[in-house]
């Protein structure tokens, strides 16, 4: 009964999924296209020559964007500037939280509602004295002007606390009792208990920072600097009649998260259940 | 992997219990303010003093090459009301509040569809959230070209998928009454993370409930209005607050869609028709050297975002009442 019931659910389904998927799949196939392919009066999904009809896809396109495009050391950058940054903020989020959620000391309330505080002020509204600061640190157009800026978040502190709290706290006083130090005790008891939050915390940041163009975009004028996205966004502006380029280009920036979220797909949906996380 | 929600705002030290040997106390203290002071640091260079920052130069003609100078109101009275001198101050406002009233109630039904029709079935719900989520986690550099691409007027895509039902080619990022509504489409595109927090909502129904209704002979359309509407109600709220915050703010892909020409030139598309308030602010901020304007323009918005909010909470209040 309920599967004769389900069709028309399983149709629309299909349908909001296309409108979902096929823009990527137009993204792949344009990317592998020759130029001439690619300006079809019937647009094809799949790297078709214009005349024959037959498959003939290419990664001339790739070659083009990685090296004339400088999206290979964008790429580069993007990664390397995600490994020190990701672990970096990882670190300084969770101390913060363990501190405020167990440990004891004057004041600490009072900081932690000052900084929830902060989090209402918009983004866009620091930008402008965000870029000032950072100029009189002597990191503007630099990859510390990258790190720095964006080496805690108020959010992820609120997160992680939040599961700090709800651990129990036995094992700590067990702990304590037997002589460990609060430092031991993060590490040997907290960091193992809170595996899954953590995960969370990192794979999202992941994705936010791999994404980001607005703070490269105005951090940021030295070419060989440029991450992933602030040089996509060039690429897109400078050959905007090409879009096989472009698509290449979008293709680089994409997969890599794409895998990510797939590898960690049931993470990701709990967290984001879980917090109603903005990404 | 379940998370569990802890509601213990404040955990009061237990020194009693907390004390492994003398020394301990105070202890705590230093490891404590150690600990928290990086996040600290950070917390006052790279936000309480750009608060306070921004602030001071709203009151200021700061141009980034001199010294700022007190001006007082001006930069906010002349952006209210001096159309002279800010001649599209308003007409990004109307370019953002078009938007928010389009995309944010867009994307919201179109998360809530999602997410019915995938708390419905069972089989291959997680291939299809999975496919649904992607947009999500898309750069908005990559999703800003790819769109661009699927808006070609010649060889576009959605061109031609309107084609099949007889619609017409339009010249959807060039036609200023097309502009907001092709952008509130990628919007809803991007639905992926209201769909999951409504799914997570649907799930929190418990069975009971529904099967109480069908044995009192409620048909699915009643089910809906009497039960799923009422128990997502925190949920909607919550996604509305959210998305209407996040839609005034709409920046970056604004800013990729109606950049080109080669370099960092951006306009605010045809006639403006693109210029959302933030984009207008960047514009001023970083291609004017108006940081006194952009930062008057940054508490206007502020402010106006508080106001929606408040107005959003008493209406949620008297609906309860």
């Amino acid at each position: 009964m309920s599967r004769i019931r389900l069709a028309p659910v399983y149709a629309i389904l299909v349908v909001l999924t296309l409108v979902s998927v096929v823009p990527f799949l137009w993204m792949l196939a344009t990317s592998f296209k020759h130029g001439p392919d690619v300006y079809t009066k019937v647009p094809s999904l799949l790297p078709l020559d214009r005349r024959t009809g037959e498959w003939s896809p290419t990664l001339e396109n790739y070659e083009h964007v990685v090296g004339i495009g400088g999206l290979g050391r964008a790429f580069l950058n993007s990664v390397w500037v995600c490994l020190v940054l990701v672990p970096a903020k990882l670190l300084v989020d969770a101390l913060a939280a363990y501190a405020f959620a167990r440990i004891p000391f004057p004041g600490r309330d009072r900081l932690f509602a000052l900084l929830l505080a902060g989090m209402m002020v918009p983004t866009i509204t620091l930008l402008v004295p965000r870029i000032h600061v950072t100029q009189e640190l002597g990191m503007f157009d630099s990859g510390w002007g990258l790190i720095l800026p964006n080496v805690a978040s108020v959010l992820d502190i609120f997160l992680l606390r939040q599961f700090f709290l709800s651990l129990p706290r036995e094992l700590e006083e067990a702990a304590l009792i037997d002589g460990a130090g609060r430092m031991q005790i993060f590490w040997r008891i907290i960091v193992p208990l809170s595996k899954p939050v953590l995960a969370v915390v990192t794979i999202t940041s992941f994705i936010f920072h791999w994404n980001d163009l607005v703070w490269p975009l105005v951090v940021l004028n030295d070419p060989d600097l440029y991450t992933l996205p602030l040089a996509l966004q060039q690429l897109a502006s400078s050959e905007s009649g090409r879009a096989y380029y472009i698509m290449a280009g979008a293709a680089l920036a994409v997969v890599p998260v794409i895998i990510v979220l797939m590898v960690f797909q049931r993470r990701i949906m709990e967290g984001i259940a879980f917090s109603g996380l903005k990404s | 992997m379940a998370v569990p929600v802890a509601e213990r705002p404040t955990d009061t030290p237990r020194p009693g219990r907390l004390l492994g040997r003398p020394g301990r106390w105070r202890r705590d203290h230093l490891v404590g303010w150690l600990l928290i002071a990086p996040a600290m640091a950070y917390f006052i260079v790279f936000l309480l003093y750009p608060a306070l920052a921004a602030l001071y130069y709203s009151f200021t003609d700061w141009d980034l090459r001199t010294a700022p100078n007190w001006v007082g109101l001006a930069n906010y009275t002349d952006l209210l009301f001096d159309g002279a001198k800010y001649p599209h101050f308003w007409q990004s406002v109307r370019v953002t509040l078009l938007y928010t009233l389009i995309a944010v109630p867009l994307t919201m039904g179109t998360a809530l569809c999602q997410a019915l029709l995938l708390n419905a079935i069972r089989r291959g719900s997680g291939v299809f959230r999975l496919l649904l989520f992607l947009p999500v986690v898309t750069a908005e550099a990559a999703v800003g070209a790819i769109w661009r691409w699927l808006y070609d007027p010649q060889y576009g895509l959605v061109n031609v998928v309107l084609g099949l039902a007889g619609i017409p080619r339009q010249n959807w990022l060039n036609t200023p009454g097309l502009v907001i509504p092709a952008l509130a489409f990628i919007a809803a595109w991007q639905c992926g993370i209201s769909m999951i927090i409504y799914l997570a909502g649907l799930k929190g129904i418990p069975a009971s409930i529904r099967e109480a209704a069908i044995i009192d002979g409620a048909g699915p359309v009643q089910r809906f209005r009497r039960i799923v509407v009422p128990m997502l109600r925190p949920t909607t709220f919550y996604l509305l607050v959210t998305g209407v915050i996040a839609a005034l703010q709409v920046f970056g892909l604004v800013y990729v869609i109606f950049s080109g020409g080669g370099g960092r030139s951006v306009t605010g598309g045809p006639e403006q028709a693109g210029l959302t308030y933030v984009l207008h602010l960047y514009l001023f901020a970083f291609r004017y050297d108006a940081m006194g304007a952009a930062c008057a323009m940054s508490f206007i918005l502020l402010v106006f975002i508080m106001i929606i909010t408040a107005l959003e909470f008493r209406l949620v209040r008297q609906e309860a009442s």
